[in-house]
């Protein structure tokens, strides 16, 4: 009777329980569908190398996610390295061998190049020896100017970094390169490809400090200029901070405003010229805003510009200091704003040069900022520690370009030799001994403003293209010239032309430490065996060595048993 | 290749079990339904030691060995014991011999705690593209766990089922059951105040496990001379 029920409850019971079960496999399904919850023993921020087309040429390294072994450059000659990522610490680095490798446009899986800690932005001020920076330059030029097709990544060194990569050179010396069947070090970087960047923002600062007109004087105060672009452009545009180029000529315009933001502000001794204070951005692409900032100036305050200077790279200069001009050195202007910096600068105790460069009209190039007041008929001459012009894209805020190369000193006698002689020429005080700015007075340069501004600078990457609207930099450059300044404009332009910039700048490194295939069928190997063991020995010590045997053979017996 | 990689420490932590049942007469006599059982009396045990633990116990923030914890901690642990009792003495089972009852329920109750502990970080962490060690010692962990349970088992069904002991032999057994089940607070105290590393707690365990299982066999077949 139990036996005739038992069927008929079978059925209904394990549906019953089966329905049960549904939302228990959906659980089981979703935690199965949670794969990547693997985290690596180390992450590293990484630090792209830029990506950009000059008029749809491209250049920089075009791909930016990483997933390969790694090797280094202890591996044997001819091996093929497309799926591997090479680790080149900067202080071994042989640029001849990455030349040919980038020339010859070999396929390699990935380049990963370590900074040592001291190059890293914010970093403590310490001297180290300058030999790499050298060799620093010589590797952002062949990155920059070359065509890469494969991720290339900028990373500083620490402890786990010097720990796997000498763990890679072992292993690539005894030959054994890391692939999938040998196990070593995975690197994997997983971010989405590289997209354009729409129409990227150029953002113009300016600040307007009034003069005072003279009683019964109808005219139009002359104005004098002050210009300073504050973007950079380099190598790794994550790192790109550009203390010198042109952080340094920032620092400095900010402070010529604020002295004479003080000076103004007293109506007594505000003079009859209007001071134009403006930050320009587009620097290193010819300068292009600081073109449309000026076409966008009404005519006739263009007009009334008297003369522009601007400063460019103030920080890292000894001795001398270079005016730059592009109209020749008889023209009068030129000789009355020369001799008035030479005169200052006698008084101060260091030289200034006089640098002429024509003008090629037919040549797109714009070395120096002050070229572009010249080709609208401005008189600008640029105040520089550089004796030659930069090339394109070069000396823009390069990776060597930290705050330990900048010296606060010089741009405080910039400082000096700029306010100075903007004072005497507004007040009339020309080849007069008189110390205007002198220390200790009201009128001092502030050393710690400088050294605040340069210190935050130094840790601001201000790669144009990368910087939004309302960028924080952007803001609290405004605000300051705000207090300085009676009125502010801010003026937003795309940066079209001939270049197109691309995202993804800046991305987290995960490093594996993989085991190879053939470890896992050697454990395979060893757990099946240990198993089998286990069993051989359960069974003989609880049934015998004959149930053992008598497992492998068929049972015969049973057949003689049913004849 | 991960994926393989779980497959071989999942093997090595749930494959004695397997290989346990299938290879002793268990299989034959049919004592699935045992360890069955004796698994749900772990996980009654095991919620009731956790209400226990977040209730009496101070969570600390550092890795401090403090005596009077991992004392709270060991008299929880008994809670284990009790379970063990429970399913040992007070579960009916079928007629199956004592001899095999013990193993069944030092079997269940063993594959209950190694899913319990270990399947899900084996789940989670094997995984992953970074090849530890870790799971495989975890893996060996479960092995020398299967065996101190099977020895507890066998000590409890000689402690609370046999009647007829030799009076010299119950300090023994008594002793031996103490040591395995304190078992935990000894690996957590080698782990922290000696600073051993997992390795050389799991090298200690596995040791401990075979002298335990040799001491409990021996202890067994010595009580079972007198019954007649």
């Amino acid at each position: 009777m139990a036996d005739d029920k038992k069927p008929k409850h079978r059925p209904a019971a394990s549906s019953m329980v089966f329905a049960s079960t549904y939302p228990l496999l959906a659980l089981i399904l979703v935690l199965i569908a949670c794969v990547d919850l693997c985290d690596a023993a180390t992450v590293v921020d990484v630090y792209r190398l830029i990506q950009y087309d000059i008029s749809g040429v491209p250049f920089g390294s075009r791909f930016s996610s990483l997933n390969h072994h790694a090797a280094s450059l202890s591996f044997q000659r001819g091996a093929d390295l497309s799926r591997s990522v090479l680790i080149l610490p900067l202080r071994e680095l042989d640029l001849g061998f990455l030349q040919d490798y980038v020339s010859q446009k070999q396929s390699l899986g990935g380049l990963l190049i370590l900074l040592p800690e001291t190059l890293r932005p914010g970093g403590s001020v310490i001297s180290e020896s300058q030999g790499f920076r050298k060799l620093l330059a010589q590797l952002e030029n062949l990155l920059v100017h070359g065509n890469l097709p494969f991720p290339v990544y900028f990373a500083f060194e620490n402890k786990e970094t010097d720990a796997m990569l000498a763990d890679v050179k072992k292993n690539d010396a005894l030959g054994q390169q890391a692939t999938a069947t040998t196990g070593g070090y995975k690197l994997v970087i997983s971010v989405s490809e590289p997209r354009k960047i729409a129409s990227p923002t150029i953002t113009n600062i300016q600040g307007w400090l009034p003069g005072s007109r003279a009683e019964g004087d109808s005219n139009q105060l002359p104005t004098i200029a002050i210009v300073a672009s504050y973007d950079t452009f380099g190598a790794a545009p994550a790192l790109s901070v550009g203390s010198d180029s042109n952080g340094s000529g920032v620092v400095a315009l900010l402070e010529v405003a604020r002295l004479f933001s003080t000076l103004y502000s007293n109506p007594k001794t505000r003079g009859r010229y209007n001071l134009l204070f403006a930050l320009t951005s587009g620097g290193p692409y010819n300068y292009e805003g600081t073109q449309k900032w000026l076409k966008s100036l009404d005519q006739r305050m263009r007009e009334s510009i008297d003369y522009a200077i601007c400063l460019n790279s103030v920080g890292s200069w000894d001795n001398e200091l270079l005016v730059h001009v592009s109209k020749p050195p008889d023209n009068a202007y030129i000789k009355q704003i020369f001799e008035g910096f030479s005169n200052v600068a006698e008084d101060l105790g260091f030289q200034v040069a006089l640098k002429h460069k024509k003008i090629n009209i037919s040549n797109s190039r714009v070395a120096w900022e002050h070229e572009q007041f010249s080709r609208l008929r401005v008189t600008a001459a640029t105040l520089s520690g550089l004796p030659t012009p930069p090339e394109l894209l070069e000396s823009a805020g390069s990776l060597s370009d930290t705050r330990q190369l900048v010296g606060e000193d010089a741009i405080i006698k910039g400082v000096k030799l700029v306010a100075e002689s903007l004072a005497r020429h507004i007040y009339g005080h020309q080849r007069k001994d008189i110390k205007i700015f002198a220390d200790d007075s009201s009128l001092a340069v502030n050393p710690f403003n400088v050294r605040s501004w340069l210190d935050l600078l130094s840790q601001t990457p201000r790669v144009a293209p990368f910087l939004s609207k309302g960028e924080p930099l952007i803001m609290a450059l405004k605000k300051e010239l705000e207090d300085y300044t009676a009125e502010v404009s801010v003026q937003h332009e795309s940066l079209d032309g001939i270049f197109t910039f691309y995202d993804s700048t800046k991305a987290s490194l995960n490093i594996y430490q993989v085991a190879s295939v053939t470890f896992d069928l050697l454990l395979l190997l060893v757990l099946g065996s240990y198993l089998i063991v286990l069993f051989s020995f359960l069974v003989i010590t609880t049934r015998g060595v004959d149930d053992l045997i008598s497992l492998f053979r068929r049972p015969p017996s049973r057949k003689v048993k049913m004849v | 290749m991960t994926l393989f990689h779980f497959f071989n420490c999942a093997i090595l932590t749930f494959g004695p079990h397997a290989v346990y049942y299938s290879a002793t007469p268990l299989s034959e006599y049919d004592t699935l339904g045992t360890s069955v059982k004796a698994a749900v009396v772990y996980l009654a045990t095991a919620l009731v030691k956790l209400v226990c633990l977040a209730t009496f116990l101070q969570v600390s923030e550092t890795e401090v060995f403090d005596p009077y914890q991992e004392a709270l901690k060991a008299m929880i642990g008994f809670i284990d014991v009790a379970g063990l009792y429970f399913a040992l003495a007070q579960l009916t089972h079928r007629n199956i011999s004592q001899n095999h009852k013990f193993q069944a329920v030092g079997l269940g109750w063993a594959f209950a705690d190694s899913v319990l502990h270990r399947l899900a970080p084996l789940w989670v962490g094997a995984r992953g593209l970074e090849f530890t060690w870790d799971y495989v010692l975890q893996g060996l962990e479960a092995n020398a766990n299967l065996v101190f349970t099977i020895s507890l088992a066998a000590l409890g069904s000689l402690m609370w089922l046999r009647k007829n002991k030799p009076k010299t032999l119950i300090p023994i057994i008594y002793t031996c059951a103490v040591i395995i089940a304190t078992m935990p607070s000894i690996t957590s105290y080698l782990r922290r105040v000696m600073g051993w590393h997992f390795p050389k707690v799991v090298g200690f365990e596995l040791m401990t496990s075979l002298v335990m299982a040799f001491i409990s066999c021996q202890l067994f077949i010595l009580c079972q001379r007198p019954s007649l």
